[in-house]
């Protein structure tokens, strides 16, 4: 019994360590992130969380940044909400009470639209890392949407499809929420461009086992282009098996899937002759590009995609914002991130920022990618 | 034409994945009766052990598929072991819990040594036959053709050895086998190991048409579920059975109807069918 009772104390000590531990000690901002870590969608959480340990030991190992005179090193909080909204709600809370931290990182548009229903009352900033364009458009005033909106891929591809690929469409999309407004966009554009859709068949990428049927469906149209898209390996499975059933033409690859990884999964580029999609961050020809990729590569032996290099600068950027209005007030860092991206050194900024709009999203220049001869171009958006 | 006999190609591949895992799960529940939550975990961690033998060990393909087959009974032998059989006289929700244990368990390891990167598996079966437009992969060919040549070995076992008859007396009737003198350790053991072997053979032929990641398992153990309710908990003619039912829904509903609605064609089947016959298709005690 008593044996039981110091135990007891122990582990209520312990505890109670730990969570005095989760609290931000001086000289450190603590950030907070919630992502899918477990489950189907771990690899897409842990590459979003790879960009951001990569920043935030970066900016450590310089000795951190300068907060009011005082040496602030950046800690950062990472939750697992599997891709759940209501798990990420529930994770922002925690942070924001136990960590009480100034901005959290999201990779998903559901779970962001869960954080700003609350977010302006609980002060603190939401980092979407979502192209859905209602993410800025609802004037949430807390929230900064990282990667460019979908929209304007949109325009481009079926530009880009109608006038070298062809005038039918097969669409092979997927299930979820996202793709589900992606793909009725690209089909209005698509037959208001003069373009036929002539199948229509969505699969859900992320629950389904086999592709071939859903697949079939859409070959036996005889459409010149099809459009996929989900998570890039899934849409690598439909783009093979699509060619192991003959389909010779291009592909319009939706922005969540990068053509290189869909690529690698299809077994080769010559798989993905013809298609049309974002540029994948290995293509760039920038030099800030390059020198991002050459230290993300040396760290953790992989290519990075664009979740990695773009939650990398952003989490630069809203430190050197704290840096330049030496506060972590939400208020402040929203109003000076966009200055602050453009005075940021070009090594920490992959993607070339250089300011974020009134609503709150950040300025890019969106450019889309083709497979052609065995190679990804990258061409400009006219 | 072709498009219906290239349906009936793709039922029945998605028919003999589905119904190889759904017998290991129906023998298991034929001797524990309870459902082995975790037998998507073997199915995966047997995935896993293929591509580890073939990619790090560079073995062959076949020679993958029997070392991974090997490594996932004992793996279930343990389970067995050290999970249920301490369990055995404890109330049924307890091995329930244990076995989503187990499952957590199986998946928290694999994620720490492999990460969570999605891989793909080659196999020396990669040509593509062509009938005149009907499309046969030789990866598919080969699925169908192995599930059928295991399954055909499995009934044997079950009926032409002592071995396996002790096997299904032990199910029909757990009393009835120990008065005449079956050692129930020994059946346990057999049930899991040949549960976890099938699972690995089944991951081990459906990965390389397939991606392997920690959470492969949850789709497979989903429709193995239905398809061991439909066809009658622990009955074997019933797991093959429902099986191919519903490999066979998905692909001509989600070819002639629309894939979105091929779940809902699934499970709309499952309901018609306990509707009319609440036990399952084939009755327990059918064996």
């Amino acid at each position: 019994m008593k044996t039981a009772k110091t135990l007891g104390r122990a582990i209520a000590a312990t505890t109670f360590g730990l969570s005095l531990s989760a609290g931000a000690f001086a000289g450190e901002v603590n950030i907070g992130f919630t992502g899918p870590l477990s489950g189907g969608a771990a690899l897409y959480g842990e590459n979003t969380l790879s960009g951001l340990r990569m920043a935030a030991e970066e900016i450590n190992a310089a000795g951190g940044f300068d907060l009011n005179g005082e040496k602030t090193t950046i800690n950062l909080v990472a939750l697992d909400d599997r891709y759940s909204p209501a798990q990420a709600a529930t994770n922002a809370k925690r942070l924001k009470q136990e960590s009480n931290v100034p901005a959290i990182f999201i990779p998903h548009s559901g779970g962001t639209f869960a954080l700003q229903d609350f977010n302006e009352k609980d002060d603190f900033l939401v980092m979407a890392y979502t192209s859905v364009p209602t993410v800025t458009e609802k004037g949430n005033s807390l929230t900064l949407r990282i990667p460019p909106t979908f929209d304007g891929y949109v325009h481009a591809f079926t530009d880009y499809a109608l006038e070298n690929l062809g005038t039918t469409l097969g669409m092979a999309g997927a299930t979820h929420e996202y793709a589900k407004i992606w793909g009725s966009m690209i089909e209005k554009e698509w037959t208001s461009k003069g373009g036929k859709v002539v199948a229509n068949n969505p699969m859900d990428y992320n629950k389904s086992a086999d592709f071939f049927t859903g697949v079939s469906r859409i070959i036996a149209e005889n459409p010149d282009v099809m459009f996929v898209g989900g998570a890039s390996e899934p849409t690598g499975l439909v783009v093979q098996q699509a060619r192991q059933m003959g389909f010779q033409g291009g592909f319009i690859v939706m922005d969540q899937a990068k053509i290189d990884e869909v690529a690698n999964v299809a077994g080769g580029l010559e798989m993905v002759e013809g298609a049309v999609g974002v540029v994948p961050l290995s293509v760039y020809e920038t030099e800030e590009a390059k020198s991002f990729l050459k230290r993300y590569e040396e760290k953790y032996g992989k290519t990075p995609g664009s979740e990695a290099a773009y939650n990398y600068l952003a989490l630069h950027g809203l430190v050197a914002a704290m840096d330049a209005t030496e506060s972590t007030d939400p208020k402040v860092l929203r109003g000076a991130i966009g200055e602050a991206l453009k005075n940021m050194d070009s090594s920490k900024n992959p993607y070339a920022v250089t300011d974020v709009t009134e609503k709150g999203g950040f300025v890019t220049n969106t450019t889309l990618a083709v497979v052609k001869d065995g190679k990804i171009v990258r061409e400009a958006i006219k | 034409m072709n498009l219906f006999f290239q349906q009936i190609i793709n039922g029945l591949t998605l028919g003999s994945i589905y119904g190889l895992v759904a017998l290991g799960l129906t023998l298991v529940y034929g001797i524990l009766h309870v459902p082995n939550f975790a037998h998507g975990a073997l199915y995966m961690v047997g995935a896993f052990m293929s591509y580890f033998f073939m990619v790090d060990l560079g073995v062959h393909y076949w020679v993958a598929m029997a070392g991974s087959a090997g490594v996932i009974a004992v793996l279930a032998i343990l389970c067995e072991r050290l999970v249920f059989h301490p369990l055995r006289n404890s109330p049924p929700i307890h091995d329930k819990i244990a076995a989503i244990g187990i499952l957590l368990f199986l998946e928290a390891v694999v994620q720490m040594f492999w990460g969570s990167d999605f891989r793909r598996m080659t196999s020396p079966f990669t040509g593509i036959m062509n009938f005149d437009g009907l499309i046969i992969p030789e990866q598919r060919l080969l699925i169908i053709v192995a599930a059928f040549v295991l399954v055909f070995v499995l009934q044997m076992f079950l009926r032409k050895t002592m071995t396996g008859a002790t096997i299904i007396a032990m199910a029909q009737s757990r009393e009835g086998a120990f008065l005449v003198g079956i050692d129930a350790n020994r059946v346990a053991m057999m049930t899991f190991a040949i549960s976890g072997a099938l699972a690995a053979i089944a991951a081990t032929l459906y990965a390389p048409i397939n991606l392997v990641y920690p959470a492969m398992g949850h789709l497979v153990i989903m429709k193995a579920f239905v398809i061991i309710i439909l066809g009658g908990m622990g009955s074997i003619p019933g797991a093959i059975v429902g099986g191919m039912i519903i490999g066979f829904a998905e692909a001509f509903g989600g070819f002639y109807i629309s894939t979105a609605y091929k779940d809902i064609i699934a499970f709309g089947l499952l309901v018609l069918i306990l509707s009319a016959r609440p036990q399952g298709l084939f009755a327990k005690g059918a064996h």
